[in-house]
């Protein structure tokens, strides 16, 4: 789904991110809004509070740190994982213009 | 010069006129009032506090006053003013006293963003602040009760204030509010405590005020460093337990206890997260004041 695309936080959205353990939480500065994330998702803010990302970085990253059952669609649950911050507005999707 | 050492007639009459100036934490506040109780109030619960000049400045300047005449009479009222505006609806007369500590509760909540400010209960021991937030019904001011009754000293029964500066919580010792059958607890469990009068069928049930303690007052303006961050609720039928919070968790279910996070913005959750940071949360679950006390007296050391 987000191939081709560049993954990182908000340009207009100040989001501040707080790791604690395995989990995070987010702090969305446009709507005050404040998310705890767990699991993976903890993995891709690590990576996208440093600076943006590809699909193919952040999965390499969950690669590095997860292992994952034989029948589990990582690529599919990073997606969906991505379409949901997208919604909440906590990652942006661009057009990847290095790729 | 404390207020304990007028005479009642003298906090009477400052009262009745100009107002009466004393110091509560970090705040001057000028008090008027013509109700007999809430001038019983302040010499019995206030006596440790220090009384101002006329010089001095006053952040608060507040009234407790009979709406109209007539009221005096039937079913007689009390109103609560801050720089002659009325945050509230008049209550029965015979709560003025409660009305004094709510609308205080008010005037602080709402005027001090130099604080975050969280809807919970501080002590200190061994100079480690235990900070218990909580909603109403969950046993904090209680607790807080229990161990300021022990020795503990005490910060704040009712909020919190995290200073967005520097991370310290500044005191606020107040009288501590007990409703309903924490009073009773309370009154059992330490018999010296010295109680205000009962103000009964409040919209919160009965309420009675516990004096604090002489040397908490002394050292208003004394901060300390946060160090254990724990979510009390009482339960009648319940062991003590103490239960590690995960930091995250912890932050989520604190944001829910604070007056005025929104206002500050980002400011409310890097003041949020520092305080995480330093301090170890706990859900905790009780019945037992003795064991309560036990316990945290054992982690605060």
């Amino acid at each position: 789904m987000f191939e081709n695309n560049l993954i990182g936080l908000p340009i207009i959205a100040v989001i501040h991110c707080r790791f604690w353990d395995d989990e995070c939480v987010i702090y969305n500065q446009l709507t005050g809004d404040v998310h705890l994330i767990d699991g993976m998702g903890v993995e891709v803010f690590k990576v996208l509070s440093k600076k943006a990302a590809s699909r193919i970085q952040l999965l390499k990253n969950l690669n590095s740190v997860f292992e994952w059952e034989m029948d589990f669609n990582a690529e599919d649950f990073l997606d969906n994982l991505i379409n949901e911050y997208q919604k909440l507005g906590l990652v942006e999707v661009t057009k990847n213009t290095c790729a | 010069m404390k207020l304990e050492t007028l005479s009642k007639k003298t906090v009477f009459r400052a009262l009745n006129s100009d107002g009466l100036r004393f110091t509560i934490g970090g705040f001057n506040v000028c008090l008027s009032s013509s109700v007999p109780a809430v001038a019983e109030h302040l010499l019995s619960l206030y006596g440790a506090f220090d009384v101002l000049d006329n010089t001095a400045f006053i952040d608060f300047y507040t009234a407790l006053e009979p709406p109209s005449k007539l009221r005096r009479f039937f079913r007689p009222q009390v109103n609560f003013s801050f720089d002659g505006y009325f945050p509230f609806k008049p209550l029965p007369y015979k709560q003025a006293s409660a009305m004094f500590e709510w609308g205080l509760n008010w005037c602080i909540a709402s005027h001090s963003h130099q604080y975050l400010i969280i809807h919970a209960s501080v002590v200190v021991r061994n100079r480690k602040a235990f900070i218990f937030p909580g909603v109403p019904g969950s046993g904090k001011s209680t607790l807080c009760a229990a161990l300021v009754s022990r020795g503990w000293r005490l910060l704040s029964d009712e909020m919190t204030l995290l200073s967005v500066s520097d991370g310290c919580v500044y005191p606020l010792p107040r009288p501590i509010s007990l409703k309903n059958r924490s009073i009773d607890v309370i009154q059992e469990f330490a018999p010296d405590a010295v109680m205000g009068s009962i103000v009964k069928n409040t919209a919160k049930g009965s309420i009675g005020h516990v004096r604090p303690p002489d040397n908490s007052v002394a050292q208003y303006n004394t901060p300390a460093q946060p160090a254990k961050l724990i979510f009390p609720k009482y339960d009648k039928d319940s062991n003590t337990v103490l239960t590690t919070l995960s930091k995250s968790r912890a932050l989520l279910k604190v944001t829910e206890n604070c007056f005025n996070y929104n206002i500050l913005g980002v400011k409310g959750f890097n003041s949020l997260s520092n305080l995480i940071d330093v301090s170890d949360c706990y859900d905790f679950k009780y019945s037992n004041l003795e064991e309560a006390v036990a316990l945290f007296t054992d982690l605060a050391h």
